[in-house]
């Protein structure tokens, strides 16, 4: 079974993050990419089936900054092949995205695609069902557990309140990770320069991206509240109804 | 005094055990040839004569165990004079006439000190074997949870002690009785053999005859034992007694805090029992298997699986089950499937106390730092341990926190520290995650800038552009990550002026002074041996006043490591303080149990006790101490919790050597409660007393 990671690469949260002068974008003077967790988990997933019934894994990411150390990383972890997609130009968005992985996967050969089931950036929707509507193939989401059958994988979704699912899913399919079976591996700094030695990453021109259907109007940081006030008597609340007029 | 016949079988018996013992050494020394390069063989001359002096003096076994150390004294002092017995009693067997009983003052004194060294043996030799099998010290014994091969946890340990206890109450022992024979036989006791001649009197009786009978007994139990013996040696501990020097002689000899670099990037570390280099191997042949090591051991005191020594004993009989295989070619066998667990490699501190305290030179710490190495490049790192060395690969620090904050603690200063990387300093301080990050240290830092600035240093730092040094991450086996925050801090540094680099963090020290190599080749000093210069030259000014009663506690990388002992305590006493040592102190002092990355993994399920808290009961069996003071900002953090889940909180504070120093500078009073703050030494008229700017 082969299998596609979609990786991406999204603002680092522990970053303070501030909106650009333009008010629609982030600044990226402050910005530093990471890889998406959840996406993480999705090339651990990935990395298991290969290693429980063998077939080949290929990570896929956008170019962007930093994105060759990602996709070598995921090399030294043990994926066959990591295509980087260039060229494309500004992407807004999920749907943009979604449609820019599904233009490079015509180049692919695969049974089944894993991508995080979410990020911090999808701001209009969620890559996996977006990807699989792309590509007219079936998407499962929140995924904790793949197993390999016979053209087709068994799953487990989470549901909230801790109810689990098992489905049966034909292959080609997209599955949105939650978590992979374990913790994703740690891939060794000095196995990564190895790598980045001796391997090449695999390059596609980018086609579709901004179709202009898709842009940010206005983006601003939440509004802050005024906070709590705590109480410790029922006299001060009492006090604080009697200002307010309440009572 | 052996007739032919004796002769001749004494003969034979050189030449079949001799061989057999040979082919036991050669084979040990194909087999420690069998494990990777390292460098241990330069200035050997000097090593060797080092190593006899040690010996000789006894020094690595009297740091610890002071009992046992004398007794093993008798025995070792004994058997070094009976070199010159055991060849005279080969003259006497092979040359008729020739006694030294009755020859002079020369023989006379000979005679003296063989009659004492052999009963000072017996009684060494009787309180060891009566200490093992009667006292059975509980050090003797491992935590359930350590793995151990079949055979020494089936007693094969004290087997091997009561084999060699007894082969030298035997030899000594007939040799001593042989020698009572003698003067029986002679008529007459000998006052250069004053023991002997007390026991001769009891033979007085005996017949000429039965006397010389005894005496060839005696030689035979004596000498003819020896040549039994010697085969036996390379299957005993007792073997230590050759490959101890040896070993000591081919100790590491670089700094002990700079690690051997990796042998082959391509398989870093050691995945299997040939992985490692040759010292270790020979390690396992030098072992005495006297647990010291497990008995200072932080992991294996705390009830984790980890026993530096049963990794020794395990090589070992692993190697004396298995060493023909091996040479034939035989496959290598995993470490980790017979000489320790992974959890035990993951439970080690890196504190470095099992190499300080063995007495025979052998360092496993160093076997657990390559086993880390190949499970770390194998892609094994535990998960708490990987998500931390991620962050520091990513962000630089192992608080996964952004690079950009790394100075954001200064901001709480009302001075602005210079940028390094903008002007000249005289001092680059290199701050550290923790002193950066937590904020229980940052209070620490800012106190540190606090004195510097009052001193009138001339101090900077290098903000957002200083990484983690590396320390902890090398010892965590991740060589790559550490190679890359090296690589990242030295090209910052480079593009620096300043003169010398003083840290906060121990663990950053070591890495810095010991470990960068050209990347760094100005001074690297400890805060607290720059306080005390400062002090010293007055540059800084300790008000009078006594300031209470309080311990210290040595961190690992600043004591053991680097001898870091002598300034943190001069300081806390210029500090009106008065200092208390605790039993395990300097060298013996007993790790916080944070090194070597175990800071950032969880504690291993079912400790009994973590090394911390351990340390703090510690302390509070001294009586009333009021601090309990530290110069680590690791220490800080640790120690504060263990004061708290020993349920001593408020009996003893835990406090940075630099509060001291600030409080006794004035720099923590109220303005306007009469003690002004100290000037700036560079604000004064004679402004020459402060550092110049570099
Ligand atoms: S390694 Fe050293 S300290 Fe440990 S048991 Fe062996 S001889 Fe003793
Ligand atoms: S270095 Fe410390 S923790 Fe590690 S084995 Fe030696 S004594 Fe134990």
């Amino acid at each position: 079974m082969n299998t596609v990671v979609l990786l991406k690469r999204v603002p680092d949260l522990v970053e303070d993050l501030e909106v650009d002068s333009s008010g629609t974008a982030l600044d990226s003077e402050h910005l530093k990419l990471t890889l998406n967790e959840f996406d993480d988990h999705a090339l651990e997933q990935a990395l298991l089936l290969k290693e429980g019934g063998g077939g080949e894994v290929t990570a896929v990411a956008l170019d962007s900054e930093d994105v060759d150390k990602m996709l070598f990383t995921a090399l030294a972890k043990g994926a066959d092949r990591a295509l980087k997609i260039t060229g494309t130009g500004a992407v807004n968005g999920t749907s943009e995205l979604a449609e820019v992985f599904a233009q490079a996967l015509g180049s692919v050969n695969y049974d089944l695609v894993l991508t995080g089931v979410q990020a911090s950036d999808d701001i209009d929707g969620q890559l996996a069902p977006t990807v699989a509507a792309k590509l007219s193939v079936p998407c499962i989401e929140v995924i904790t557990g793949v197993e390999a059958g016979d053209g087709s994988v068994t799953v487990h979704k989470e549901y909230a309140g801790g109810v689990l699912a098992e489905f049966e899913m034909t292959l080609p399919g997209v599955l949105g990770i939650q978590a992979a079976a374990q913790s994703p591996r740690y891939a060794p700094v000095s196995k990564v320069r190895q790598i980045q030695d001796s391997a090449t990453l695999d390059e596609v021109a980018g086609a579709g991206g901004d179709n202009g259907k898709f842009s940010i109007v206005v983006m601003t940081p939440p509004e802050t509240g005024e906070g709590a006030q705590m109480l410790e008597s029922v006299e001060e609340l009492i006090a604080v109804l009697d200002s307010k007029g309440v009572i | 005094m052996l007739g032919p016949t004796e002769r001749i079988a004494f003969l034979l018996l050189v030449i079949v055990c001799g061989g057999l013992a040979t082919h036991g050494f050669l084979r040990i020394a194909r087999i420690v040839r069998l494990g990777k390069a390292a460098e241990r063989t330069d200035g050997l001359a000097g090593r060797l004569i080092n190593a006899l002096i040690d010996v000789g003096l006894q020094r690595t076994i009297a740091k610890a165990r002071p009992l046992v150390s004398l007794a093993h004294g008798f025995v070792f002092f004994g058997f070094s004079f009976y070199i010159l017995v055991n060849v005279n009693d080969l003259i006497e067997a092979y040359v008729d006439g020739w006694t030294t009983i009755g020859a002079g003052t020369l023989a006379g004194v000979f005679n003296l000190l063989s009659d004492l060294f052999s009963v000072l043996i017996l009684i060494g030799m009787l309180s060891l074997l009566v200490r093992r099998f009667v006292a059975k010290p509980k050090t003797l014994e491992f935590n359930s949870n350590v793995l151990l091969q079949a055979k020494a946890a089936g007693g094969g340990v004290r087997r091997d002690s009561l084999i060699v206890g007894v082969f030298i109450l035997i030899h000594v022992g007939a040799r001593w009785l042989g020698t009572a024979f003698h003067l029986a036989h002679n008529g007459h006791g000998d006052p250069w053999l004053p023991t002997a001649s007390v026991v001769a009197q009891g033979f007085a009786g005996m017949s000429p005859d039965t006397l010389e009978l005894a005496m060839h007994i005696c030689w035979w139990l004596a000498m003819g034992l020896i040549m039994v013996f010697l085969p036996y040696f390379p299957r005993s501990k007792h073997l230590h007694l050759m490959i101890a020097p040896l070993n000591l002689a081919l100790h590491k000899s670089t700094p002990h805090g700079e690690l051997d670099d990796v042998i082959d990037a391509s398989a870093p570390g050691a995945k299997t029992l040939t992985d490692l280099p040759w010292p270790s191997l020979l390690d396992s042949y030098s072992c005495i298997m006297c647990n010291r090591c497990q008995e200072v051991c932080p992991a294996h005191e705390s009830g984790t699986p980890l026993s530096p020594a049963a990794l020794e004993i395990n090589k070992r009989y692993w190697l004396n089950a298995n060493s023909s295989s091996l040479l034939a070619g035989g496959e290598s066998p995993m470490l980790l499937d017979f000489a320790t667990s992974s959890e035990a490699v993951w439970s080690c501190t890196t504190c470095y106390a099992c190499v300080e305290i063995c007495p025979v030179g052998n360092a496993p710490m160093f076997d657990l730092v390559e086993m880390r190495r190949s499970i770390v490049f194998e892609g094994n790192a535990p998960d708490d341990l990987a998500e931390v060395l991620r962050s520091l690969d990513e962000k630089g620090n192992s608080f996964g926190q952004s690079a950009r904050r790394r100075a954001k603690w200064t901001r709480g200063l009302d001075f602005k520290i210079p940028d390094a990387r903008k002007q000249p300093v005289e001092y680059l301080w290199f701050v550290g995650d923790f002193a950066s990050y937590d904020p229980q240290c940052q209070e620490i830092s800012r106190t540190v800038a606090r004195i510097l600035h009052a001193a009138g240093v001339d101090f900077g730092i290098l903000y957002e552009g200083e990484r983690s040094a590396g320390n902890d991450v090398r010892r965590t086996g991740e060589e790559g990550l550490f190679e890359a925050l090296t690589e990242q801090n030295v090209e910052t540094l480079a593009a620096c002026e300043f003169e010398r680099i003083f840290t906060t963090d121990p663990h950053t020290f070591n890495a810095l002074k010991n470990e960068y190599g050209d990347g760094v080749t100005v001074p690297v000093e400890h805060y607290t041996t720059l306080l005390l210069r400062l002090v010293e030259s007055e540059e800084i000014q300790l008000g009078d006043g006594s300031r209470g009663k309080a311990t210290y506690h040595d961190p690992c990388f600043l004591g053991r490591y680097n001898g870091g002992f002598d300034a943190p305590r001069a300081l806390i006493e210029a500090c009106g303080t008065e200092l208390v040592e605790m039993p395990r102190n300097r060298e013996q002092s007993f790790c916080c149990g944070a090194g070597g990355g175990r800071i950032w993994m969880k504690d291993q399920d079912g400790i009994t006790e973590r090394p911390s808290d351990n340390r703090i009961r510690e302390a509070m069996s001294l009586g009333a101490i009021d601090y309990f003071v530290v110069s680590c900002p690791k220490d800080l953090t640790m120690y504060r919790d263990a004061v708290k889940s020993t349920g001593n909180d408020g009996k003893i504070e835990v406090r940075d050597i630099v509060e001291f120093v600030a409080d006794a500078m004035g720099l923590n009073d109220e303005p306007g409660d009469g003690a002004e703050a100290i000037p700036r030494a560079g604000d004064e008229a004679e402004a020459g007393a402060a550092p110049a700017n570099g």
